[in-house]
C-alpha cells in the first residue's frame, strides 16, 4: 500500500506541472512560428505588457492566500480589474477637466477603498461567497466606470503617466522597476512577516486559524482591501499602457488575472496560489498573447484558446485537489 | 504526586431539555496521568469545555493550581497553564512543520521573520520533549497522522508555560502501530512534571497509560478509580455502562436463516483491512466498532459511495459487483446512512417527493413523474410506518428526528431491495421511534431480508442483531452470537478491553 501512495503521489504531481507545461509547448510552438519572439526587444515589451496583470494578480493572490484556494467556496475577487478601471477613469476624466495629477489620484483611491470595503464588509460581515459578491461587484463598479467615463475614450498625456511607459532608469523601462519594487514589498509582507504567514494560515485552515487565536475575519478583510490598492495602482498602469482610458478593457484584465494566478499555483513547490506563481503566471499569459498576435493568429482564436487554457488550469487544480 | 492540578467540583450545566452534568466532579493531581471515560452523551466534552472557559456552568468550581478560576474563560484558564488538544488535528496541509508549531505565536527576528531560530526551536521542542525527530520544513501533508498529532501538541506546548495538558480522543485516527508514538510521547511529558487529563474510549490504553481514572455516567461523576491495572477494565466497563435497559427491543421471531449475502476479502485499500463476513436471508448482523474503526467507511464501500480495493460480494451465490450507489439500488442493497439529513433526505421537498426518490422511473409515464400515483403510494407507506403529520405533502424539514428516519425508510421499503443496510439507525431519535424502528428492522428480517446494522449504541446492538461482529482499527476481530454476550461483553470487545475469544471463551 505504501508504494502504490507513493505512485499515486507521482501521477499527482506530474498533474500539477501539467498547465506550466501545456503553457511552454505553446510558448515553444511560438517562438518557431513567429522568429522574432525570443529577442530581447519582445521580451521588454511582453514585460511591459503584462504589467496590469502583474499588480491585480498580486492582489488577487493575497485574497486566495487569506480566503482559501478552493474556487468556489474560497477567497476570491473579480471586482479587482473593475477597481482598476475605475480609477483609471475617474483619474481620465478629471485630468480633462483640468484637475492636479494629486487630486485625480486621491479620488481615484478613496473610490478604490469604498469598493474594497464594500467586499470586505458584504464577505465577512453579511457572509456572502466571495465569487458572487466580487462578480456583482465588478459588475457595478463597471457600471459607475460607464457613468464617469460616458463610456467613451478619454486620451491621457499627463508626463507623470507617460513617464511609466516612455522613461527608462539604467536602461530598464520605469514601469518595471516600479511594479517590482511594489510586488518586492507586497511580497515581504505576505511571506516574511508575521502578519503573512497569519494570512496565509487563514486561508488554509480557517479552523486551525481560529484556534491559534487569530481573527479570521480580520485577514480576510484586509485581503480584500490590498486587492482593491492593487487596483488602484493597476488604473495607472493602464492609463500609460493605452494613452488614456477606454471601455471594456476590463473584461480581458479579469480572464488574464484569473488565469495567470491559478496557473501559478502550478509553480508553486507547495501547489497553492502564491504571490510568485501568480506573477510567473502573468507574464507567461502575456507572453502568449504577444505571440499569438505577432504569430498573426486572429483576434478571436485568442479568445477561445485562453478560455480553454483557463479551463484545464482549473480542471487539473480540481483533480490533484480531489486526490490529495 | 499529590497536590492538585486542577479541580472541578459540583459542576451542573444544563441545555434547553437536557441536564448534561449533574453535580460532577473531576481532579487531576500534578505529575499524574489521569483518565476519564464513559459513554457517548456521557457528559465527557462538557466537562471539557467547562474547564477550558467555553462553557460556563449553571454551578459549581472550578480551580486550577489552587486558584479559584470565577469564572473560567478561555484567557485565564490558558494563562493559568492549561493546554488542550483537541480531537481535531486543525493544521494546515501545505504549511511547514515550523509554520504550524509557531501559528500565531511566530517570532519576529530583526529582518522579518525569524525563521530560522524558530525552525530550530520547532525542532528542539519535538525532539526533546515529544520524542519526535522530524525536519522543520517537511509539510504537514507528507507527515503521517500520529506525526501531525505531535505537531500539533507542540504547538499547545511550545511558550513551556503548559502545567496540565487535556488529550481528547488523540489515538481515535491513528493505526495501532501509530498509538504507540502518542503514547510515547505522554509518558515523556508525564515524566516533565506536566499534569495530564487523558480522555478516551480505548480502555486498553487507559489501563496502560493512567494512574487513576474517573467514570462518567449520565452527567455525573459515578467513580474515581487508583492503582489502575491491565485487569481494571472490568471494573470500569461495569460503572461506565451500569443502566437499565428499557424493554425497548421486539422480540427475536423464529426465523429460517439461509444463504444471503456473502462478503470475501473485502478491502477498500485504506480504512479497513480485507474483512469476510455473511449476512443470510432472514438474519440481522451487527457492525460493531468504535470511531475511526473503519466501520463507517466498509458500510460505505459496500454500498458504492466508495472505492472498493479488492474482494467479492455475492448474493445467493451470484455475483453483486456494485461500484456505484444507484447501481447498489437497482442491485437491491440499500443504505439507511447516518447523517440522514445530509445524505438520507432532500429537506425541502415534500415526504412524498422525498420516499418516491429511489422509485421515480417506476411511477414515471414516458419519462414524467406520475404524481398521484407517488403520492398514493406515499400514502400507504405513511400510514403503515406511522409518520407524523399524516401528510404526504409534509415538507420534511419540519418533521421530527425519528419521524425523518421513517421517511427514509418509506423510501427503501417501497422499492424491492432484499439487503438492507442501517448505518446508526437511531442517533437523534426519541425512544418511541427508535422502538418502531426496532420493530421494523425484525419485520424486515422476518420476510427474509438480509440486515446490517452498524452502531456506535452496544445496547442496540445486543438487543436487535443475531449476531455481532466487532471491528477495531480497521480490522474486523471476530464475532459473537449476540444472545450469548452482555452489553458489558461488547463494550469490553470494542474498546480493546478484552478480546473477542476471551469474550467467547466465557460465555
Amino acid at each position: 500500500m505504501q508504494a502504490e501512495a507513493q505512485g499515486r503521489r507521482i501521477v499527482l504531481e506530474i498533474f500539477g506541472f501539467l498547465p506550466v507545461i501545456i503553457f511552454v509547448a505553446v510558448l515553444i510552438y511560438i517562438s518557431f512560428n513567429a522568429p522574432n519572439f525570443l529577442t530581447l526587444r519582445n521580451l521588454e515589451l511582453v514585460l511591459m505588457q503584462s504589467l496590469p496583470v502583474v499588480l491585480v494578480c498580486a492582489g488577487l493572490a493575497a485574497v486566495v492566500m487569506a480566503g482559501g484556494d478552493d474556487v468556489v467556496s474560497g477567497g476570491i475577487d473579480l471586482s479587482i480589474p473593475a477597481t482598476a478601471v475605475l480609477a483609471a477613469g475617474i483619474t481620465a476624466q478629471m485630468l480633462s477637466l483640468g484637475y492636479p495629477l494629486a487630486l485625480c489620484a486621491a479620488v481615484a483611491f478613496a473610490a478604490s477603498m469604498i469598493v474594497g470595503g464594500l467586499n470586505a464588509v458584504l464577505v465577512t460581515r453579511i457572509q456572502m461567497t466571495p465569487l458572487l459578491t466580487t462578480l456583482a461587484m465588478f459588475v457595478a463598479v463597471v457600471g459607475v466606470n460607464n457613468v464617469v467615463t460616458a463610456s467613451r475614450r478619454i486620451n491621457v498625456d499627463h508626463p507623470w503617466i507617460t513617464v511609466l511607459r516612455a522613461q527608462e532608469v539604467g536602461g530598464v523601462p520605469l514601469g518595471i522597476l516600479v511594479v517590482a519594487l511594489l510586488v518586492a514589498v507586497i511580497f515581504f509582507a505576505l511571506h516574511q512577516t508575521r502578519w503573512g504567514l497569519n494570512l496565509q494560515a487563514v486561508g488554509g485552515s480557517r479552523d486551525a486559524a481560529e484556534i491559534s487565536g487569530l481573527n479570521v475575519n480580520r485577514f480576510i478583510a484586509q485581503s480584500f482591501i490590498l486587492a482593491a490598492f492593487s487596483g488602484f495602482v493597476c488604473g495607472f498602469f493602464i492609463l500609460a499602457r493605452g494613452s488614456g482610458s477606454s471601455p471594456g478593457v476590463e473584461d480581458n484584465l479579469m480572464l488574464e488575472m484569473v488565469l495567470a494566478t491559478f496557473l501559478g499555483a502550478a509553480f508553486s513547490p507547495r501547489r497553492v496560489v502564491t504571490m510568485w506563481g501568480a506573477i510567473l503566471g502573468a507574464i507567461l499569459v502575456a507572453a502568449i498573447s504577444i505571440g499569438f498576435k505577432s504569430m498573426g493568429v486572429n483576434v478571436f482564436w485568442t479568445g477561445l484558446i485562453k478560455g480553454s487554457l483557463i479551463v484545464l488550469v482549473v480542471a487539473f487544480s480540481a483533480i490533484s485537489q480531489r486526490v490529495r | 504526586m499529590g497536590q492538585s492540578a486542577f479541580r472541578l467540583s459540583g459542576i451542573t450545566k444544563e441545555f434547553p431539555g437536557v441536564r448534561a452534568l449533574d453535580d460532577a466532579s473531576l481532579e487531576v493531581l500534578a505529575g499524574e496521568v489521569h483518565g476519564l471515560v464513559g459513554e457517548n452523551g456521557a457528559g465527557k466534552s462538557t466537562v471539557i469545555k467547562v474547564l477550558a472557559g467555553v462553557y460556563q456552568p449553571e454551578a459549581g468550581k472550578v480551580e486550577v493550581d489552587g486558584q479559584l478560576l470565577s469564572p473560567a474563560t478561555p484567557a485565564n484558564v490558558h494563562a493559568a497553564g492549561v493546554r488542550f488538544i483537541h480531537q481535531e488535528l486543525h493544521l494546515v496541509p501545505h504549511f511547514t512543520v515550523t509554520e504550524s508549531v509557531f501559528m500565531g505565536q511566530e517570532r519576529r527576528g530583526p529582518f522579518g521573520l525569524a525563521k530560522r531560530e524558530m525552525r530550530k526551536a520547532a525542532e528542539t521542542f519535538l525532539r526533546d520533549t515529544l520524542g519526535l525527530d522530524v525536519s522543520g520544513n517537511r509539510l504537514i501533508r507528507d507527515l503521517g497522522t500520529a506525526e501531525r498529532k505531535l505537531v500539533q501538541v507542540a504547538r499547545a506546548l511550545i511558550d513551556g508555560d503548559a502545567k496540565v495538558v487535556v488529550f481528547d480522543e488523540p489515538t481515535a485516527p491513528l493505526a495501532s502501530n501509530e498509538v504507540d508514538i502518542v503514547m510515547g510521547a505522554i509518558a515523556r511529558l508525564k515524566a516533565q512534571g506536566i499534569a495530564i487529563l487523558y480522555v478516551s474510549h480505548y480502555l486498553s490504553e487507559i489501563t496502560d497509560i493512567c494512574d487513576r481514572v474517573t467514570v462518567f455516567r449520565q452527567g455525573q461523576t459515578v467513580g474515581v478509580f487508583d492503582n489502575i491495572t491491565a485487569d481494571s477494565a472490568g471494573d470500569l466497563v461495569f460503572a461506565m455502562v451500569g443502566r437499565n435497559i428499557t424493554d425497548m427491543f421486539p422480540p427475536k421471531g423464529d426465523r429460517v436463516v439461509s444463504d444471503g449475502l456473502q462478503i470475501t476479502d473485502f478491502t477498500d485499500g485504506q480504512k479497513f483491512a480485507p474483512l469476510t463476513m455473511s449476512v443470510g436471508k432472514g438474519e440481522i448482523v451487527g457492525i460493531a466498532g468504535l470511531i475511526g474503526s473503519g466501520r463507517e467507511e466498509f458500510v460505505d464501500t459496500l454500498y458504492g459511495l466508495r472505492r472498493r480495493k479488492m474482494g467479492a460480494v455475492s448474493f445467493e451465490g451470484a455475483d453483486l459487483t456494485i461500484t456505484t450507489a444507484a447501481q447498489a439500488v437497482r442491485s437491491g442493497l440499500v443504505l439507511v446512512p447516518r447523517d440522514r439529513r445530509h445524505d438520507g433526505l432532500v429537506l425541502s421537498m415534500s415526504v412524498a417527493e422525498n420516499v418516491t426518490l429511489a422509485t421515480l422511473e417506476d411511477n414515471a409515464v414516458m419519462g414524467l413523474e406520475n404524481r398521484n400515483a407517488a403520492r398514493k403510494a406515499t400514502l400507504a407507506q405513511v400510514q403503515s410506518l406511522d409518520i407524523r403529520p399524516p401528510n404526504p405533502d409534509a415538507i420534511t424539514r419540519l418533521l421530527s428526528g425519528g419521524n425523518q428516519q421513517k421517511v427514509v425508510l418509506a423510501r427503501w421499503l417501497s422499492t424491492s431491495a432484499r439487503i438492507f443496510i442501517f448505518d446508526e439507525p437511531t442517533v437523534g431519535v426519541d425512544v418511541g421511534a427508535k422502538a418502531e424502528i426496532y420493530q421494523l428492522i425484525e419485520e424486515l428480517a422476518g420476510e427474509g431480508a438480509c440486515v446490517i446494522v452498524s452502531s456506535s449504541d452496544p445496547v442496540e446492538l445486543q438487543g436487535v442483531c443475531d449476531r455481532i461482529v466487532v471491528m477495531t482499527r480497521g480490522a474486523l476481530v471476530g464475532e459473537m452470537q449476540a444472545d450469548a454476550i452482555s452489553v458489558d461483553d461488547l463494550v469490553a470487545a470494542t474498546t480493546g478491553a478484552s478480546s473477542v475469544e476471551e469474550i467467547r471463551n466465557a460465555s
